[in-house]
């Protein structure tokens, strides 16, 4: 029986055990074995050890992209987080013309990302945008939010509230799956909404929102396009220079497929000790119906 | 999906004819510029019966060529930046064209000198050029003093149009800049440059330079600008600016008076402001460095054979072809830009749509003209120095500071670089 | 009893109301660049980089959307934008497909199913998305160009029969959700893992199967760095990468045609959305019956 049931899980696991094998181990095994070559794409890789790994501690850029890029984590993952479960909460509930509004909110993420960067470019603009004039209608001066390094980081983690759509499309689909019945118990307990919301809801939910929160980590890490458009080369002064963009930079820019690798092995490493963590804090509270 | 591939190779077929030899022609070019170089093809397709150029719109060329030559299928002419040139030719990505072109008659006697030059490198000839584009500065007639109102009476020296933009500039009450006479950051393409208009080199074949007296000198004068304007205004400001492609463009709105821009500037004014009363002259010189009046970048788009093409030959005849006086002229007047060639028609200067197309022809020529220097490390040299200019623009750095930085960055990776590419 | 039942029906009115309220606000604010997507569609060229930029073009073209449409069929002899729409149709279904049949079953296996070596190999499968893409970039290449399928569609559409780690790890996580004795009632009611599958898991993950489908059906029609490395012909390019050809190394776009063609092209997924999330609404009906 025992036996039985290993084959029939494997069985069922096979269409991707065999989609690893065929499409992306090797891609990886590579991409690691790269990592210790001089290798330009163009030219064979000769094996150069860790010395692609000894020149990253000491490159001033790699250590500028990821600060930037872990701040832009630590606003943006939390920031959408809430903001998509909240929005997620709010259309969830029984009004009139519910299709239409969850339908608005998921728009921005179908947006391609050229008239997204446009349109942001003016709302942000420190010269004639919408925000600043905003500001002055309440007579406050607004920081230049795309000229000045300062600000930089801070209008994209703004930006990433506008992509929260896509987790909040799957925190709907998770809320269908929280048993009427639990709410009818809570409410006859008295519970108010608020109380709902924090023991029954957010509990019920909760393996959805560990998997939005390691998937916006997975992908906060590795913001690319929008800073790419916005700002060419992290300008001003790498202000808004990313590890994603720096490694792209080495790979194809500058032809440095080794030093992009050891770059990308190392980000593997940041992303899995991040999500280790965020695992290991969730573990009491993630609740598993089927544990 | 395999009825479209398959679809794909008929129309190879149906429209390269039998016995022709189909060539792959990749070029980054969309839109008005692609079109000229489709008449180019054309013209070639049409004009003898044993090649056929095909001729694709590529995004991203350089990534796709090089992955493409690593796979063993490249293009047989890719288009190309010479910015990349040294780089892509250090990586073996390239064809050597010396042996062909030396059969076909094309040399340093063909090309205006410092557009031959740049496409030499390490004993081999790497590309000829497509289209290339001289420097220079566009003075709104309009906005500058009466007497400073023509190329002849324009200050001649950096410090004399220094005092020019200071007086012409405008503040608002609340200290926002409403007109600059000039900025230093605006366009911003060529940040990394300013120390060659004070003498300075980057790189003078082994070493870098990028805190020479001469480059600190250059950012020093940047700093004065960020300072008396001021750099919050400045930034401030600049963010208005609207894309040169567009009525908003700065230059064409008023918002400068003054601008260091491409030859084909010309043709985007046309476009969008055609009533701008503009001229254009030499960008000034040191008052103490007479000799280095006549300074101008020069660029060029390049036609690449692709290491490991199909058809190396077929591929240089139509990169022959585009080299013909009378095609690389139309297709030049098409972008808008002066000729490459030695050899310029009289025909040319007069339907051309800048008025001052002979002044480009002419920084072309110019014994001081300059192309980005020879180093295959240069997309992380422009990179390094245009941060060291905003990191002065915005005030976070002294000059000798951020010079000094990107002196060492630079080393550093010229020192891996000669180990790991040029050693091997 | 009655004043009590008043108060509560007027406390649920006021809580609509703030939700509309709430509701309405906050969609102007997401719809905002929608807005100007569409209004920059309907603009002349020399209003859709004016600063102070404007919303109500001073008169609205039509004609923008047939000329974005034939862009560039004067240079290619054919429509490009039809062509690609097709090329896209065909690579969007089969991956569609794909990737809901396979997902839905692996990550079956991964939420409960016992297999030795289960837990470690859902910890590479999480891990192989920690990998930048670039990374992976050349040796992928590599291998599709050794399979022969460089210029076809296979790269684009034959991976989604293989699952995906994103969609696994999804579903698993919906999949957990279910209770165990559901499963266990129809064991011993004699049913096999597939039966199972079929009759009791999956018609209680309609609203996360729909997910799968609806983001697999937005990477594969938007994508646009696949269609770009792996296709090489004109008329096999799709959409996404389509929209490139609107846009000038030099400057120059055509920005009201770049909106229009864009308007065009994310029309399907808007109403494919519209649809899908009415199975969401028909979720919270059988959810009751838990």
């Amino acid at each position: 029986m025992r036996g039985r049931d290993a084959r029939v899980g494997i069985l069922f696991a096979m269409p991707w055990i065999m989609g690893f094998l065929i499409f992306m181990a090797y891609p990886l095994v590579a991409s690691l074995v790269t990592s210790f070559t001089n290798f330009s794409i163009l030219r064979p890789p000769s094996f150069i050890g860790i010395d692609n790994y000894k020149e990253l501690f000491h490159d001033q850029v790699f250590y500028k992209s990821l600060g930037n890029t872990l701040l832009y984590v630590l606003g943006a993952v939390p920031l959408t987080t809430v903001a998509a479960i909240a929005l997620a909460l709010l259309l969830n509930t029984k009004v009139k013309g519910m299709s239409f509004y969850r339908t608005m909110f998921f728009l921005p993420t179908l947006v391609p990302m050229v008239a997204l960067g446009t349109l942001f470019l003016w709302v942000f603009n420190g010269d004639y945008g919408l925000l600043k004039a905003g500001f002055a209608k309440v007579h406050m001066s607004s920081p230049n939010w795309l000229g000045d390094p300062a600000w930089s980081k801070w209008t994209l983690i703004l930006i990433s509230m506008w992509g929260c759509g896509q987790a909040m499309v799957i925190y709907l689909a998770g809320l269908q799956d929280v048993p009427v019945s639990l709410y009818e118990a809570a409410e006859l307990d008295g519970a108010k909404a608020w109380a709902k919301t924090k023991n029954v809801t957010l509990p019920m939910i909760s393996p959805v929102i560990l998997f939005n929160v390691v998937m916006g980590i997975i992908g906060a890490l590795q913001i690319f396009a929008v800073p790419y458009i916005m700002f060419p080369n992290g300008a001003p002064a790498r202000s808004a220079y990313f590890y994603a963009m720096y490694l792209y930079d080495n790979a194809f820019q500058y032809q440095r497929m080794g030093y992009a690798s050891a770059m990308g092995w190392v980000l593997f490493l940041i992303t899995l000790t991040l999500t280790l963590i965020a695992l290991k804090l969730s573990n009491k509270h993630v609740h598993y119906e089927s544990n | 999906m395999i009825g479209a591939s398959v679809m794909g190779d008929k129309a190879v077929s149906r429209q390269g004819g039998a016995g022709r030899t189909t060539v792959i022609y990749w070029e980054k070019w969309t839109g008005d510029e692609a079109t000229e170089m489709r008449k180019v093809v054309d013209a070639f397709n049409k004009s003898q019966d044993k090649i056929y150029v095909r001729y694709l719109s590529i995004s991203g060329v350089d990534t796709k060529t090089m992955l493409a030559t690593a796979g063993g299928n490249p293009p047989d002419i890719a288009g190309i930046w010479l910015d990349q040139l040294c780089e892509f030719s250090d990586a073996k990505a390239l064809t050597d064209l010396s042996p062909m072109a030396k059969a076909a008659g094309l040399g340093p006697d063909t090309y205006i000198k410092g557009y031959w030059d740049p496409l030499n490198y390490r004993g081999g000839l790497w590309a000829l050029p497509s289209t290339p584009a001289s420097i220079a500065l566009h003075v709104r007639t309009d906005l500058v003093p009466k007497e400073y109102g023509s190329p002849e009476t324009f200050p001649k020296t950096i410090e004399a149009l220094d005092e020019m933009a200071m007086k012409i500039s405008k503040k608002r009450e609340n200290g926002d800049l409403e007109m600059a006479g000039f900025l230093p950051s605006n366009p911003g393409w060529w940040n990394f440059a300013w120390g060659i208009y004070f003498g300075a080199s980057l790189f003078d074949g082994d070493k870098l330079t990028l805190d020479s007296p001469e480059n600190v000198r250059a950012f020093k004068w940047v700093d004065k600008y960020a300072k008396t304007f001021g750099s919050k205004e400045v930034q401030s400001f600049q963010s208005g600016f609207g894309t040169f492609a567009s009525p908003q463009d700065p230059f064409m709105q008023g918002k400068v008076a003054t601008e260091l821009n491409g030859v084909w500037k010309a043709s985007y004014i046309h476009v969008y402001k055609p009533d701008t009363q503009w001229f254009a002259v030499p960008f000034p010189y040191p008052a103490d460095r007479k000799d280095l009046a006549g300074h101008s970048e020069l660029s060029q788009d390049v036609l690449t054979i692709p290491r490991g093409a199909k058809h190396p030959q077929e591929a240089f005849e139509f990169i022959k072809f585009v080299q013909r006086q009378d095609v690389m002229e139309g297709l030049c007047k098409g972008h808008g830009k002066n000729s490459p060639l030695e050899k310029v028609s009289e025909e040319f200067f007069k339907t051309h749509r800048n008025k001052f197309i002979r002044l480009f022809d002419s920084l072309a020529r110019s014994p001081k003209a300059f192309s980005p220097p020879q180093i295959g490390i240069l997309p992380q040299l422009q990179n390094e120095m245009n941060v060291a200019f905003q990191e002065v623009n915005t005030q976070q750095k002294s000059p000798d500071q951020a010079l000094h930085d990107a002196q060492n960055r630079v080393s550093d990776l010229w020192t891996t670089y000669k180990d790991q590419v040029l050693n091997k | 009893m009655k004043p009590v039942s008043q108060s509560h029906k007027r406390n649920r009115q006021m809580q609509t109301m703030i939700t509309h309220i709430a509701l309405v606000t906050l969609s102007v604010l997401f719809v905002v660049p929608l807005a100007w997507m569409i209004s920059t569609s309907l603009k002349p060229i020399t209003e859709t980089l004016s600063n102070p930029p404007r919303w109500i073009p001073s008169h609205v073209l039509w004609s923008n959307y047939p000329d974005a449409v034939k862009y560039g069929s004067k240079e290619l002899g054919y429509i490009p934008f039809l062509v690609y729409a097709r090329n896209t149709i065909i690579i969007t279904v089969l991956s569609v497909g794909g990737a809901v049949l396979s997902n839905s079953i692996v990550a079956y296996s991964f939420a409960r199913l016992k297999w030795p070596g289960r837990d470690l190999f859902f910890g590479i499968t999480l891990a192989t998305m920690m990998v930048p893409f670039p990374v992976v970039m050349v040796p992928t290449f590599a291998l599709f160009k050794y399979l022969g399928w460089i210029g076809t569609f296979k790269p684009l559409w034959v991976p989604a029969f293989f699952a995906s780690a994103f969609s696994i790890f999804l579903l698993r996580q919906f999949y957990r959700t279910i209770p165990m004795e559901l499963s266990e009632a129809a064991k011993i009611d004699g049913c096999s893992e597939l039966r199972i599958f079929t009759d009791v898991i999956v018609p209680l993950s309609r609203p996360a199967l729909m997910v799968v489908a609806l983001f697999t059906f937005m990477g594969s029609w938007n994508d646009f760095l696949g269609p770009m490395i792996y296709l090489v012909d004109q008329n096999t390019f799709t959409l996404s990468l389509g929209l490139q050809a609107y846009q000038s190394q030099h400057g120059g776009t055509p920005f009201n045609l770049l909106m229009a063609a864009s308007c065009l092209v994310i029309l399907p997924v808007v109403i494919v959305f519209f649809l899908a999330q009415k199975v969401f609404i028909q979720g919270i009906a059988t959810s009751g019956l838990k």
